[in-house]
């Protein structure tokens, strides 16, 4: 998911600056509008470091192996938060470990950021439930967890068919993306699971930390429409 | 009955002449040795990438490829390069969206450079280093915030 240098069109590497440029600029925006941004940052930065070691986990789905990457997680704990700790671990990722790569920096900043941020909004639904229950928080986790993974490939598959040079075998390397992509769906399910876990634990331990971001969201909503 | 004898005497004197005439051509096998460049290709879990397609380009002309191919299972792959055009030759290797380049010095000294120049003991240094900046970033705004 880790797109690296050299794969794409400079014109793609730079839309992908544009688009991560501008959900950086809403999202601190928003960020911005809270009582006191400050609240957030120590939590955003201890899943920011949680999200630059998660590549290196490795899960073998043969043919190939795929890593966590935690962006559902963001979403759900972080909120408005995810997408500058997505796009600092992407940043760290690429400087040290080549893992993704400075000019596409953008566009894995938008394949993994914009999913965390939608995350965000489907963990939110745990208020159906009501925001104590259990069975709640533990099924949207799943779902934000499953769904950052899953949007995320989606949306690197789509880029990365679409870009495929002329020189190369078109059809082979659609093939191994394809593969590749369906490989996704077992991380899905971990993620989902290990959201859903992380979720239940913050809710049993510190509900504080995952109820902040419920009960703020009426207030921010009523001062939008102002 | 005269008739299907002489047939018979026609096709074996044909099919024989045939296949001497296919023994009668030598083969004439010439070797030369080369100096060929293997391209290995791993991803960083030590897996290697096979069936990955590889293009290679030559010196002073990095918009058409020079040459292309398809890593062995082994996600090795070896090519003999032009020796009249020395330069670097870079080798683009891509696999599912996964990949990089290479950059093959020909003519000079044949080395090679790429991939990850860091021991696995100074990328953990190098984890360790970003994580407590964000561990730190943590409890210094955690502790402005009580």
């Amino acid at each position: 998911m880790h797109i690296p240098d050299g794969i794409l069109p400079a014109s793609v590497c730079l839309g992908g600056y544009a688009t991560a440029g501008a959900a950086a600029w809403y999202s601190l925006r928003k960020i911005g509008q809270k009582e006191n941004p400050r609240e957030g940052i120590p939590k955003a930065s201890l899943l920011t470091a949680a999200f630059f070691v998660a590549s290196w986990i490795h899960i073998p789905v043969p043919p190939t192996s795929v890593h966590l990457v935690l962006s559902g997680l963001l979403g759900a704990v972080l909120g408005y938060y995810a997408f500058p700790a997505v796009l600092i671990g992407l940043f760290f990722q690429a400087v040290m470990f080549q893992h993704g790569g400075l000019t596409t920096l953008g566009v894995n900043a938008t394949v993994m950021g914009v999913p965390a941020l939608l995350c965000y909004h489907l963990f939110r639904l745990r208020r159906l439930f009501g925001s104590d229950s259990r069975l709640g928080t533990g099924i949207c986790g799943f779902l934000a967890g499953a769904a950052g993974i899953g949007l995320s490939a989606l949306a690197a598959m789509v880029i990365l068919v679409t870009t495929i040079p002329a020189h190369l075998d078109a059809a082979a390397e659609r093939a191994s993306i394809y593969a590749l992509t369906l490989a996704h769906v077992p991380l899905m399910v971990v993620e989902g699971v290990f959201t859903a876990l992380v979720a239940v634990f913050l809710l049993r331990v510190k509900p504080v930390l995952i109820e902040g971001e419920c009960r703020e969201a009426p207030a921010r909503r009523v001062r939008g429409t102002e | 009955m005269r008739k299907k004898q002489f047939a018979v005497a026609v096709f074996l004197l044909l099919s024989f002449g045939v296949s001497t005439a296919a023994f009668a051509h030598g083969v004439r096998i010439a070797y030369q040795t080369k100096t060929a460049v293997e391209i290995s290709a791993a991803y960083d879990t030590g897996e290697p990438m096979a069936g990955a397609q590889v293009t290679v380009y030559a010196p002073g002309n990095p918009a058409a490829p020079w040459l292309t191919g398809v890593c062995d299972k082994h996600g090795r792959f070896t090519f003999v390069p032009d020796l009249s055009q020395p330069g670097t030759w870079d080798v683009r290797v891509r696999h599912a969206g996964h990949g990089g380049i290479i950059h093959v010095p020909v003519g000079e000294a044949l080395a090679a450079a790429g991939g990850t120049p860091y021991s696995p003991l100074q990328l953990v240094l190098m984890a360790a280093c970003v994580i407590w900046g964000l561990v730190g970033t943590a409890l210094f705004f955690a502790r402005r915030k009580g």
